[in-house]
């Protein structure tokens, strides 16, 4: 690992050169809504926010994506799709959104490697911005990331105020380094004391905490307990908290056609929606909301970690903040861990 | 400000009763400036509701999101009533729904509160930003009183209140069995400044506008699930055979989607505004129901969920309906 400074007014330079060699997705700000966007000008750039709305995992897995297109009738056909050949380079993500593409990489490469999501990671380059003032809903230190955790990220960027302490951590992030090579300078043990200031400044800026320690085995005892039911109950059975979850990673895969011509997309689901284990026979073996919400927190605290050796929540609270009925994942866990069994 | 003793008091009656399931009302929330929607079952709970200008949730969309589910040989279905706390806008939406026969009023146990208005999440997290403590908010004249960290803020109600509080005609129930306190006198006027600026825009301007909102939309369906009036067994969006909407995400589906929304919602939306307030993509969901709820008005002078013994707007006909449309 290698640690540079780079003054804050390159920044814009070192942008437009990565542009001349990488699709270059940025945080952008629209009617108050922060999304990450392909950039063309540096102008475009917001990098005044907490996190944005929808997390960063939708540049690499897209809500709809065609996987083939076919032809139908006498002269029927299947055409596969190119996949994107575009190196890209997601700028300012935050250190949770990065740690959910470690999480979900072990979906999408297990027993069958996903096309479409691998070739896209394989070929991005993520440029992290660490967090100086964290969300009233940031938990990350809960669950083993920090504001200012660059593991990772190919590069970490951290605010110094007139410049940014770069950590490089891979050959990925000293492909970047090559292209702005004369921008950045060596960095002093004083920047590195710094680094460590502001990050810690940050840490203790979160103040909500989920307590882990325990809660696989803890979910196996408790699956028939009335918490669930109590907690569903004001569930509205919307998509937010899943659509919004940077490691909700369930897709439905179906068949889109005209009169002759036809693709098979697929796009996001949610396991909010009764339509998701809805069976062709009619029966559906999660058919209350309750059923379903306890799903969404067995499979991120259970059954991932089961699977993965790791808890399928990074923190980034985001589920938190725009539930329309105040369904806090931080809370349910912590009461579930109170649970008496 | 509501009298919380009474309210808990009321309750606690209802709740004790034998023809009583639970009462949905509100409890404090897990953070800052939240309250959520609460059951209370028994009367240990009661202690826990509440009622405060945070209390922003239209509660009547929980008895229409009960689930009837199969039951097992031998169990009887639980037909005990429902208690439900409600608002001014709140009750034109049990109303409607009673007149569309998707709710039978002998089922419900209102409690009506004269609501003075509540508060805009959006403002009030814009003026105190990054509250992690739950904090109370209490009314006092013109003022909400905050207390955030020992330190207590007055801030004038106008610049707090939701919009539609602001011009609010009905902010008693119109239809309760118990109501908690006085009537109020004090009534707004409902104005359609928006939707006749807007009208004047060019038809490019306008579809623009439009386009640039639904491209926003990730099809979450909260605008669906949040609304009292949205109780189809199934909605149209959801049917797979025909498949009216596709599940692609883009624009055209998108725009598809919020148009039959709101379409569906013509002379049944009471403007209670939830499906603004949960939208995640923050697309003014409002215009597009106040712009239908000025047509039915103006056509049909029809103003939903005001009495119980009214038909629905579609249900009905009137010889002096205008009849332009038909050629």
């Amino acid at each position: 690992m290698e640690s540079l400074i780079l003054a804050k007014n390159k920044l814009p330079e070192l942008i437009k050169r990565i542009q001349s060699k990488y699709l270059l997705f940025a945080p952008t700000k629209t009617d108050d809504i922060t999304l990450f966007k392909p950039i063309n000008d540096y102008k475009e750039i917001n990098l005044e926010f907490c996190n944005s709305k929808l997390p960063p995992k939708s540049l690499l897995f897209c809500q709809t994506e065609t996987l083939f297109k076919f032809k139908q009738g006498i002269s029927a056909e299947v055409k596969s799709v190119d996949l994107p050949n575009s190196k890209n380079v997601i700028f300012g993500i935050r250190p949770c959104d990065s740690k959910s593409f470690t999480i979900v990489d072990s979906v999408f490469k297990d027993d069958f490697v996903d096309p479409y999501y691998m070739k896209k990671r394989e070929n991005t380059i993520l440029i992290g911005l660490a967090c100086i003032k964290p969300g009233v809903n940031c938990f990350c230190t809960s669950m083993d990331g920090g504001p200012a955790n660059s593991e990772d990220l190919d590069i970490l960027l951290t605010d110094l105020g007139d410049k940014y302490y770069v950590e490089v951590e891979s050959k990925k992030g000293n492909e970047i380094i090559k292209i702005g090579k004369n921008f950045f300078s060596k960095s002093s043990a004083n920047d590195k004391t710094r680094k460590n200031e502001i990050s810690k400044k940050a840490e203790n800026a979160i103040t909500r905490n989920m307590k882990t320690k325990g809660i696989v085995e803890k979910l196996d005892n408790i699956f028939e307990n009335p918490l669930w039911k109590k907690i569903s109950m004001k569930c509205l059975g919307c998509g937010i908290c899943t659509y919004q979850c940077p490691t909700c990673h369930c897709f439905d895969i179906q068949d889109e056609t005209t009169l002759y011509d036809g693709a098979r997309v697929r796009v996001w689901d949610t396991c909010m929606n009764p339509e998701y284990t809805s069976h062709a026979s009619g029966h559906n073996p999660r058919p209350a909301r309750m059923n379903r919400t306890r799903n969404r927190v067995y499979h991120k605290f259970n059954y991932y970690p089961k699977n993965y050796n790791i808890i399928a929540c990074v923190g980034c609270g985001r589920c938190i903040n725009d539930c329309p009925v105040n369904i806090d994942i931080i809370d349910i866990i912590n009461k579930a861990r109170e649970v008496k069994t | 400000m509501v009298n919380l003793n009474k309210l808990r008091e009321e309750a606690n009656k209802i709740v004790n009763r034998d023809d009583i399931k639970y009462i949905i009302g509100w409890e404090k929330g897990t953070y800052g400036f939240q309250v959520t929607p609460f059951f209370a079952t028994t009367s240990d709970d009661i202690d826990k509701l509440i009622f405060s200008p945070l209390c922003i949730h239209n509660l009547t969309v929980f008895p229409m999101l009960e689930e009837k589910l199969p039951m097992r040989k031998g169990a009887e279905e639980d037909t005990r009533k429902i208690g439900l706390v409600v608002k001014g806008c709140d009750s034109r939406a049990i109303i409607q729904i009673i007149q569309e026969k998707g709710l039978n009023r002998d089922d419900l146990v209102i409690i009506g509160i004269p609501c003075t208005g509540v508060i805009d999440p959006k403002k009030i997290n814009e003026k105190f930003p990054n509250q992690t403590k739950p904090v109370n908010v209490e009314e006092y004249e013109k003022y909400f009183i905050i207390k955030i960290n020992g330190k207590t803020h007055k801030i004038l109600k106008e610049e707090l209140l939701m919009n539609k509080c602001k011009q609010c005609e009905f902010p008693n129930p119109l239809v309760y069995d118990v109501l908690i306190g006085p009537e109020i006198k004090n009534k707004g006027k409902n104005i359609y400044k928006n939707i006749e600026s807007f009208k004047k825009k060019s038809l490019k301007e306008k579809w623009e506008y439009w386009e640039k909102q639904f491209d926003k939309c990730i099809r979450c369906y909260a605008c669906r699930n949040v609304c009292p009036m949205c109780y189809c067994e199934e909605c149209m969006v959801d049917q797979l055979n025909p498949q009216w909407v596709r599940r692609s995400v883009n624009v055209s589906e998108n725009t598809a989607w919020n148009i039959m929304r709101a379409f569906h919602l013509a002379g049944r939306c009471i403007d209670c505004g939830e499906c603004e307030r949960v939208c995640p993509a923050g697309i003014p969901l409002v215009k597009l129901n106040k712009k239908l709820e000025k047509e039915v008005i103006e056509m049909f002078d029809y103003t939903p969920g005001l009495d119980v013994e009214e038909k629905p707007l579609l249900a009905m006909f009137k010889p002096e309906d205008p009849e332009e449309f038909i050629l």
